[in-house]
């Protein structure tokens, strides 16, 4: 990344556009404290990423946000509820408050019946709102979501986008998307556009000729 | 507890690997049980007999006790040797380093064994006071009166009370069961005076079952009688293990060794494999420590599958060891088969077995672990 200056409100909902290999991810995975920047700083909910310890930096993840993959990454031994309680699985609840929780999120996105199925079980958008419900679990301030829907076809890709937005409208989380997939635009406070590196907001003209699928 | 369960299920996901990693710990494990059991079950079967009588060792004056072909490490003994004079027990008694020494008179006549005991020789002795199944033991001050073996009773459908003739009458006052590796057994005993008068053989004995205070000198105080009695034979625990031979000779600590080296092997086996596995799981791990799992979180996880594929590996080679001891010395005939016999599943072993084996699955894990816990999160999402 190269001169990055960002800073997004709680609450705000934005979606950062631009082509693979841009450095979306860096970015998202700075954002989430997964990585460190090798200049500058960050702050996530006023601490200073750089400054935490090891220890802070997994309760910052554990506690502040909440990650979703482009690939799920949902553990393909677990059934979809247990991949929910593998994030509350390190923060000492009781089984029945940790389940209770996993239920009502996965209520929530709309797979209430289908909670003791196995990854391979689901289709490839169940798979997603169960990653979601994941990134949900801790309650966390913000979301991060890396190419959500970039193995979804359009109409799943929307459902789960919709799903994005009720958490953050209902339920006021900060979220930010990476993508390339032009459609899901229109469901930003904010669009920002990342080419080589550089962060800036995006003309027009820019986010016509590349995403004129969306 | 989700790390449990998530650790069973991976186990399960990796079948062919866990149930290698499960079969090397229960292959060494098993082993090490059989090992160690064979050598305990060697050991007992050549002390054994002279331990049942409470004796370090057994002062003759007849040549060297010898085993018989194909019947294991029974030991038939034939001690009918020749009488010695009472004073010479007396004599024994003041050997440097003897505890204590016990008289004992031996005879023999139409395929019938016949004791002279001292009964106030209780804890070292040809028959025991805990050998009596039913009436008494003797009294010091007994006359006329015999214990007499349970075969023997049995087969002569005496009791007690019965009237027992070996040259002389004797009324039955006890019936007796000696152990069975008990290295003097007869089928009927009497006082020791009783006994000479019996066989005339007044202030005579041919056997002394001498005890000494340190079993580890038991060499040096036999070879020291040897010198002071010339002619005379010391039989020692060592004694009859030298006389026979088989593949079970071997000792504990050696077993130990051998078995410490096997368990070492599927250590190596487990780790290899569970580093194997963690590259596979990189990605895993890095979702995991993304989600908010520390080091610990993660070292614990690890650790955990290790660790019950360890203890899968060791009930399983437990098991193997518990139903070769049951039909392996049945299967197996001769001296080998015989020296088997005196295997015992040792639950304490077993259990020690089977904490090896977590221990051993512990440890494989270890570095493993260590490893995962160590990788970066964003770099661990990125592996393919």
């Amino acid at each position: 990344m190269d001169e990055v200056d960002l800073k997004v409100q709680e609450g705000e909902f934005i979606i950062v556009l631009g082509p693979s290999g841009s450095g979306k991810s860096t970015l998202l995975n700075i954002l989430g404290a997964l990585d460190r920047p090798t200049s500058g700083t960050v702050f996530i909910d006023g601490l200073e990423v750089s400054r935490l310890s090891e220890a802070e930096l997994i309760t910052l993840r554990r506690e502040k946000v909440g990650f979703v993959f482009q690939q799920y990454n949902l553990i393909p031994t677990l059934s979809a509820i247990e991949n929910v309680e593998i994030a509350l699985a390190p923060k000492g609840m009781p089984k029945e408050k940790r389940l209770e929780r996993c239920r009502e999120l996965l209520n929530l996105v709309g797979l209430g019946k289908r909670m003791e199925h196995l990854p391979s079980e689901l289709s490839g958008g169940e798979q997603q709102r169960v990653a979601i419900a994941r990134a949900m679990a801790n309650d966390p301030k913000i979301l991060l979501l890396d190419e959500p829907t970039g193995v979804l076809d359009t109409k799943t890709g929307r459902e789960v986008m919709e799903i994005v937005l009720q958490a953050n409208k209902e339920r006021g989380k900060t979220v930010v998307v990476v993508t390339h997939a032009g459609y899901v635009k229109n469901y930003a406070d904010r669009l920002l556009y990342m080419r080589d590196g550089k962060l800036y907001e995006p003309k027009p003209s820019e986010l016509q000729e590349e995403f004129e699928e969306g | 507890m989700i790390p449990y369960s998530y650790a069973l299920r991976e186990i399960r996901r990796r079948r062919s690997r866990s149930l290698s990693n499960i079969a090397g710990f229960a292959i060494g494990i098993a082993a090490l049980v059989t090992l160690v059991m064979a050598a305990r079950g060697w050991e007992a079967c050549t002390s054994g007999p002279l331990r049942t009588i409470g004796a370090d060792m057994v002062f003759i004056y007849s040549a060297p006790i010898s085993a018989t072909p194909g019947t294991g490490c029974y030991l038939a003994m034939h001690l009918f040797t020749y009488p010695f004079s009472t004073s010479i027990v007396n004599d024994l008694a003041k050997v440097p380093g003897v505890e204590r020494v016990t008289p004992i008179l031996l005879h023999r006549m139409r395929a019938i064994t016949f004791c002279g005991i001292d009964p106030s020789e209780t804890k070292t002795n040809a028959i025991l006071p805990e050998d009596v199944i039913e009436g008494r033991y003797l009294n010091p001050d007994d006359r006329g009166v015999a214990l007499v073996d349970s075969k023997y009773a049995l087969q002569c459908e005496l009791k007690v009370g019965s009237i027992v003739t070996y040259v002389k009458n004797f009324t039955v006052v006890g019936i007796v069961q000696a152990k069975a590796m008990s290295i003097i057994q007869s089928a009927i005993y009497v006082n020791l005076p009783d006994a000479q008068e019996t066989v005339d053989a007044k202030e005579k004995v041919n056997i002394a079952l001498i005890r000494v205070q340190d079993p580890r000198k038991v060499k040096t105080i036999s070879e020291a009688i040897m010198r002071l009695w010339p002619g005379s034979t010391v039989i020692t625990a060592s004694d009859i293990a030298s006389v026979t031979t088989g593949i079970l000779n071997i000792g504990e600590q050696t077993a130990w060794n051998i078995s410490i080296a096997l368990a070492a092997v599927a250590i190596l086996f487990g780790f290899k494999s569970q580093l194997s596995a963690l590259v596979e799981r990189t990605r895993e791990i890095g979702l995991l420590k993304a989600v908010g799992w520390s080091k610990q979180d993660i070292m614990r996880l690890i650790i955990i599958e290790s660790l019950i594929q360890g203890l899968i590996g060791g009930l399983l080679g437990s098991a193997i060891d518990y139903g070769a001891s049951i039909y392996v010395p049945s299967s197996i005939g001769g001296e080998f088969g015989g020296a088997l016999q005196f295997v015992n599943v040792d639950p304490i072993l077993l259990a020690i077995g089977v904490s090896i084996a977590v221990l051993s699955g512990i440890t494989a894990g270890i570095y493993p672990a260590w490893r995962a816990a160590r990788l970066h999160p964003a770099e661990a999402l990125r592996a393919l």
